[in-house]
């Protein structure tokens, strides 16, 4: 319940703890240090056993082998070898030089029945997946879970997740369109018409000054964004503050703001877009390029970027923002048979309406 | 058989025939899978180090307790020497935020102390406000440790004057270094009330009579987990945040959230539905639930009457101090005490307390009264027609 991510208890948890005097320190401590020993050691045998299990997964099954992506398998209807076959090309071009790795990170996929009502046996490991998905489906599975060594916290926090192929391209991009015109944000905005500092801002580049005046520089947007953030608010004594932000007051708005966490201050663009940044710096730089992303860590986000391209990342920005102008999402079209469906209704219920003897005089 | 009867069974069959066509899908057609891969369960080898761990953080919190009791004792000793109001503080902080936040802390203490009517305290209170975010321990050597809700070591045996508060703050650091306005420097003060906790009811009060005592501690402290005596606080009624009704958006109405209501307990369920036995079964039980259920969030894991955190702060601000403190030191069984304290059975005054916060959950059939209205004038019709049909059929 990501909607509830926020929402921080206010309820205080009391441990009563009896018992303990000064006295009672070398025994506490103790009984710290013994229960970490045999902690220790329970992770040591759980990650052993956990290191089996994922090698029993992969024994005694089928391997699979499109370029460097490896699945072991059970034996299953499910058409991996096709998904593979769509998922390999998409993966090769995002992680490049790097996706050799995969020949030594298999995928672990565990086919089972789709009947409910069929039980399961516990599984430690691998990804269960029934057996009558799709190739489409299976092919997105393939993409959203990539099993290279995941890249450094820095690059994932900014990015808001793991580094991922785009597992439906056009849709994405499409997204973060509708993102950057709806966000209530002036940087998405200035981004949107054409200003890279916008766009620098609005994809969180900009190292430098108050980041909540920077995405969020108007009261309206300040109080949209509280709003949309009301069930974080709505508790406690911030719930008189969200009150009056909500009636117009700026002042609250950005108290309330102000007071999240570091790092807590609602973004004005999602993962999506800021995936897609990278994948343009990614298509740039050629098959070296993840790698030369993934071993900057140090340096600052758009460093990194820059590095990656390799262009200045205003370069990069300008040509992410051209690419989101050109995914917009075409109108909601109406067939031309559909206007003619909709005049056949009309005229039946017309008729049926006409034909009715409440209708007829006398 | 009649014509006009065949007719009505063809049509009849004819649209049973229609809905199986439309709802029922043809043999051998998969239905439309995604792919949502269920995760792996742990192993019973990771499920006993989680456990171990978990005893670990037990123990190290006990630990870190004792030593900050022993930390703040010479403190609370000059305090009880110098009859100076006021609990103890340390602030432990990184050093770029550690003057300024201790000078906030203390003050805003203070001004809450005031409020809460707390002079020199039999039991002297020790607060230590921990605004690192992750403590620093060695990689791999121990559980990692993550800030959670505030804990405290209440007076024993072998300290019967002293309470301490260990009070995580870290997601706090914010509201902390821009503490100087009014509208933040309250909220600084509500989350140091709220921390406090069953201390400052011991700081007004004393140590609890052994069955008072016996009963809140086997529930956790739940009933006194927040000082409320202050102030009104259910004068917000509307806009109280609770678990189990709020609003979706700023601008709406409140509305109850199923889940939350069912994740409490049955006598929690029963008291916000206006059961006065269920309030009373809420308050007074000090058993060991017999189910506990799965995490249905944390956010009603302890609850066993809602806003139960504030229950005996608000008794207190109600039956007054004297009053309180006779109930707080009572040798009588607790509901015996209660009852006497409120004035009235125990279960009738929580049902008028929760109904301050909430409105009584609708329990069972809810049927609108326009519908059952409208149901019993069509039966009342299908009776009447019936009957004048069956009044006028004759028998020759």
């Amino acid at each position: 319940m990501s909607r509830t991510r926020w929402l921080l208890p206010f309820l205080a948890c009391t441990r009563a703890l009896y018992g303990q005097d000064q006295s009672d320190l070398p025994r506490l401590k103790a009984r710290a240090d013994s229960l970490a020993r045999e902690w220790r050691r329970a992770n040591a045998v759980a990650n052993a056993i956990d290191s089996l299990e994922r090698t029993r997964a992969l024994a005694g099954r089928d391997t699979i082998r499109v370029g460097a992506l490896t699945i072991v398998t059970n034996p299953s209807p499910l058409p991996l070898r096709e998904a593979a076959g769509r998922a390999w090309p998409v993966i090769d071009s995002v992680y490049g030089d790097d996706a050799r790795q995969l020949a030594h990170r298999p995928y672990a996929i565990v086919a089972v029945d789709p009947d409910t009502t069929v039980e399961r046996p516990p599984r430690h490991s691998g990804i269960e997946v029934p057996w009558d998905q799709g190739v489409a489906s299976l092919t997105q599975l393939l993409l959203s879970s990539v099993p290279v060594a995941p890249a450094d916290t820095a690059l994932q926090s900014w990015l808001g997740g793991p580094l991922r192929p785009l597992a439906d391209p056009d849709a994405q991009w499409a997204r973060v369109y509708i993102e950057l015109v709806t966000a209530p944000s002036h940087a998405s905005r200035r981004c949107l018409i054409g200003d890279i500092g916008g766009c620098r801002d609005a994809l969180d580049l900009a190292e430098h000054g108050d980041a909540l005046l920077r995405w969020y520089p108007s009261p309206p947007e300040r109080q949209a964004v509280v709003l949309k953030s009301s069930a974080y608010f709505d508790r406690g004594a911030q719930l008189a503050t969200l009150q009056t932000c909500a009636h117009g007051s700026d002042s609250a708005c950005t108290r309330l703001l102000r007071s999240l966490p570091p790092g807590g201050l609602p973004r004005p663009l999602t993962y999506d877009a800021r995936a897609t940044l990278i994948h343009v710096a990614l298509q740039r730089g050629g098959r070296a390029a993840y790698h030369r992303l993934v071993t900057s860590a140090g340096l600052s986000i758009a460093d990194r970027l820059a590095l990656t391209g390799p262009v200045t990342v205003d370069s990069l920005l300008s040509l992410w923002r051209a690419r989101i102008l050109a995914a917009r999402p075409a109108p909601g079209a109406l067939p031309p048979l559909g206007i003619w469906i909709a005049l056949g209704w009309a005229a039946l219920f017309a008729a049926c309406g006409l034909w009715s003897s409440r209708w007829r005089g006398n | 058989m009649a014509r006009e009867l065949k007719r009505w069974l063809a049509a009849a069959l004819a649209a049973w025939g229609v809905i199986v066509i439309g709802y029922v899908p043809p043999r051998g057609v998969a239905p439309v899978a995604t792919a949502r891969p269920r995760p792996p369960q742990p192993t019973a080898a990771r499920l006993r180090a989680q456990a171990l761990a978990e005893a670990w953080r037990d123990a190290d919190l006990a630990l870190r307790l004792a030593r900050y009791r022993r930390q703040l004792e010479p403190e609370l000793a000059r305090r009880r020497e110098a009859d100076q109001a006021g609990p103890a503080v340390v602030v432990e902080a990184p050093d770029s935020l550690a003057a300024y936040a201790g000078e906030v802390v203390r003050s805003a203490l203070d001004t809450v102390w005031r409020e809460l009517g707390l002079g020199v305290s039999k039991v002297g209170v020790g607060v230590v406000v921990d605004l690192w975010r992750t403590r620093p321990a060695g990689t791999g050597q121990t559980p990692k440790v993550v800030a959670g809700s505030a804990s405290h070591l209440l007076p024993d045996s072998t300290d019967r004057t002293t309470c301490v508060a260990l009070i995580p703050a870290w997601y706090r650091t914010a509201t902390l270094r821009t503490s100087s306005g009014p509208g933040r420097r309250q909220q600084v003060e509500d989350w140091l009330q709220a921390g406090l906790g069953p201390c400052a009811f011991l700081a007004a009060w004393g140590v609890p009579g052994s069955d008072v005592r016996r009963w809140l501690a086997r529930r956790s402290y739940d009933l006194a987990a927040f000082p409320s005596w202050d102030r009104d606080w259910s004068m917000q009624s509307q806009s109280q945040w609770m678990s189990v009704r709020f609003a979706t958006d700023a601008k709406a109405a409140p509305t109850w959230w199923w889940p939350a209501v069912y994740g409490h307990p049955i006598a929690a369920i029963g008291c916000l539905a206006g059961r006065a036995a269920s309030c009373r079964t809420a308050v007074l039980s000090d058993s060991v639930p017999r189910v506990l259920p799965g995490d249905r969030g944390w956010w009603v894991r302890n609850e066993r009457l809602v806003l139960g955190n504030r229950y005996l702060g608000d008794v207190a601000r109600e039956v007054g101090h004297d009053r309180f403190l006779r109930f707080w030191n009572s040798p009588e069984p607790v509901d015996t005490a209660l009852a006497t304290a409120l004035k009235m059975p125990v279960g009738e005054w929580t049902e008028r307390w929760e109904r301050r916060f909430a409105p009584r959950l609708p329990l069972g059939a809810a049927a609108p009264v326009s519908a059952a209205v409208l149901g019993i004038l069509l039966a009342a019709v299908a009776v009447v027609l019936v009957a004048r049909g069956a009044g006028r059929r004759q028998v020759r």
